[in-house]
């Protein structure tokens, strides 16, 4: 009994290895080593990104609602019934979700600009020869390693309207007469991106400092040499040298704001006007208010499918781009 | 027409940009510093302080400063940490530091043991689907989280009811889940450094009669201490201020002090003084150790991006 059952388990291993990883087995041995390194990472990454995607599309097309928290599996198949609803202009839902959707592409698109204004001015700064240029590298970099939720939270004490001291300031230095309401009303969006902004810029600044870094002086000497002031080299040989470093900041600046929580879950407070609700927050407060997670999980859907599409067309404009320069 | 003697010599022209580019840096560093100097300000100051209606941007009046000049002790009346002596009472500060540590070093813990080695599987092997894992690795970087936090929301409540094993308001729930998102990022920056370390250590160390894996973690790992600390660091960062899959998985007695730190600001009153001390506290350590090892953090950071 015992020597059966022992002989169905070894081949029922050796059909699982024979059938499922034949690929595997067709592995050198050094290649085989690097999976079973990477084995662990893959596994995480399966278990908490691949199968809470598939799931989370799946869920999109159910009607999980407060009655179905814990009984998802129960809850009916609707089909595109919750993107109808979430896509549809004509319902309160709706109406916002596209709000919210312009609101991240201003967010998004503002603090791309004003951080790589900043960034690139900082690291222009920062890339001449200079006493204390690594001290002043470090202090540039404090924005973006002390704790964002600390920042955010210093930053929504200084923008109080009654009490805060950037009003204060302003009214001192006469540029307002009136104080500001900058955390609520229409427009809180401009907040978010001053504030998000002065936590990003110094990842932009040390990105393009690394690339002004690797640009070869011979450029410039040859470029003094024919009599090219200081915005002709600029203008001719730092921006076009820069411009691999720049496409990827572009990309990951874009990106990364448009996914980020952080920063309107923390600046506007427990209750954040519609004019800072952003997509994802948006969909945060409407999933955990209601329990609608199908719902929610539709627009979560549409939000990823905006940012991939988005990520692929910079991708092909760039290819476009390398192509035809390389036909010159 | 302007006199000769005031038009700009080439070296008048120098000197003017030089001092230009000065008054600017100096700007974009007040810009940078402000915010944190208001901080430890603001965290020494009452509350009557705090709401005045036109609030000193300095520490002390010209008056204390000269009074301090004269007799040093006299800063030690002038400082007022009744802030730094409250907060504990007034608001669990303690264990939220005690969650956020225990969250963020063990998820960092993890993070490089499992990054380190697919780190250094992605350094020195070449494997067939090694460019589909290094894009799916970066493409993890995309996702918005809310769309996984809805799914693993009802996963968890599903786990937990139909399994028995307590997911939500755990400290093993949220350290698995940070422990993925770092990951990624882990083994990109890991590459890195490994890639700077030459491949011929590792044969020596195979002579000497080392498995690979021994080199791996007697030899290799050892001279990437650096650039581990710097990813550790990374790691730890991420951990401390991630607030969306916090809020939702870590309330309760494990709650973090990301989220907890919200609630000094209630719907009648904000804490502002105990907020900002209890944000230096957590602050200064983070600040001091980057001064202290921001070498390799920064090289980290800027590698991937400018080799591509």
């Amino acid at each position: 009994m015992t020597r059966t059952s022992s002989r169905v388990r070894s081949s029922v291993a050796e059909i699982e290895i024979g059938r499922y990883l034949p690929l595997y087995n067709r592995l050198s041995d050094e290649q085989q080593y690097a999976y079973k390194l990477l084995l662990p990472g893959l596994l995480m990454m399966l278990l908490i990104h691949f199968i809470p995607i598939v799931w989370g599309v799946l869920i999109s097309v159910l009607g999980v609602d407060s009655g179905y928290v814990s009984q998802w599996y129960e809850a009916p198949f609707v089909w595109a019934e919750n993107y109808r609803f979430v896509l549809d202009p004509r319902t309160v839902v709706g109406e916002r979700f596209w709000y919210s959707l312009r609101q991240t592409v201003i967010f998004s698109v503002g603090t791309l600009l004003l951080t790589y204004v900043l960034g690139l001015t900082a690291a222009l700064l920062l890339n001449q020869r200079f006493k204390g240029r690594f001290a002043a590298r470090t202090l540039l970099l404090l924005p973006w390693v002390a704790p964002s939720v600390v920042t955010l939270l210093i930053w929504r004490m200084m923008l109080q309207q009654q009490s805060g001291i950037i009003n204060s300031l302003l009214l001192s230095l006469g540029v307002i007469s009136e104080p500001i309401y900058w955390l609520i009303g229409d427009n809180t969006i401009w907040t978010l991106v001053l504030v998000h902004s002065w936590t990003q810029f110094p990842l932009v600044m040390i990105m393009l400092y690394a690339g002004l870094q690797s640009i070869p002086e011979q450029l410039y000497e040859a470029a003094s040499i024919d009599g090219a002031g200081r915005w002709e080299q600029f203008r001719y040989i730092t921006f076009p040298q820069l411009k691999p470093v720049s496409a990827v900041v572009v990309l990951l600046m874009m990106l990364w704001t448009m996914i980020n929580f952080t920063s309107p879950y923390i600046l506007l407070g427990a209750q954040p006007p519609q004019s800072g609700q952003v997509s994802i927050l948006y969909i945060y407060n409407f999933a955990f208010s209601n329990y609608q997670f199908g719902r929610g999980a539709a627009m979560s859907v549409v939000l990823f499918a905006i940012a991939m599409a988005m990520a692929m067309l910079y991708y092909k404009y760039l290819f476009d781009q390398d192509f035809t320069e390389g036909d010159r | 027409m302007i006199p000769d003697e005031f038009r700009l010599t080439e070296s008048g022209r120098e000197t003017l940009f030089n001092l230009l580019s000065k008054g600017a840096l100096g700007c974009l560093l007040l810009y940078a510093l402000f915010p944190i100097y208001w901080m430890i300000l603001s965290s020494f100051r009452t509350r009557a302080e705090i709401t005045a209606a036109e609030p000193s941007v300095l520490p002390f009046t010209l008056d204390e400063a000269a009074d301090a000049i004269q007799d040093p002790s006299v800063l030690l009346t002038l400082l007022e940490y009744e802030n730094y002596l409250t907060m504990w009472d007034r608001f669990p500060v303690f264990d939220y530091f005690v969650n956020s540590l225990i969250i963020a070093s063990v998820t960092t813990v993890f993070a490089l043991a499992v990054g380190c080695l697919g780190g250094y599987a992605f350094s020195r092997y070449r494997f067939p689907g090694k460019i589909g894992v290094g894009g799916a690795l970066l493409g993890t970087q995309m996702i918005p989280g809310i769309l996984i936090l809805l799914p693993m929301f009802l996963l968890f409540v599903w786990i937990q009811e139909t399994l028995a094993i307590p997911l939500i308001d755990t400290y093993h729930g949220i350290i698995f889940v940070y422990t993925t998102f770092t990951v990624p990022v882990a083994i990109w920056m890991l590459r890195g450094f490994f890639d700077s370390i030459p491949n011929a250590i590792e044969e020596a160390a195979r002579v000497d009669g080392c498995s690979r894996f021994q080199a791996l973690v007697r030899v290799v790992l050892p001279m990437a201490a650096p650039g581990i600390a710097a990813t550790g660091m990374f790691v730890f960062l991420t951990a401390f201020n991630e607030v969306l899959f916090a809020s939702v998985l870590a309330r309760g007695d494990v709650t973090p002090f990301a989220i907890g730190i919200q609630s000094f600001e209630t719907q009648t009153t904000a804490y502002w003084g105990e907020m900002m001390a209890a944000s230096t506290v957590a602050t200064a350590p983070i600040l001091i150790l980057f001064i202290l090892f921001q070498k390799p953090i920064v090289e980290g950071l800027t590698e991937g991006s400018v080799k591509q």
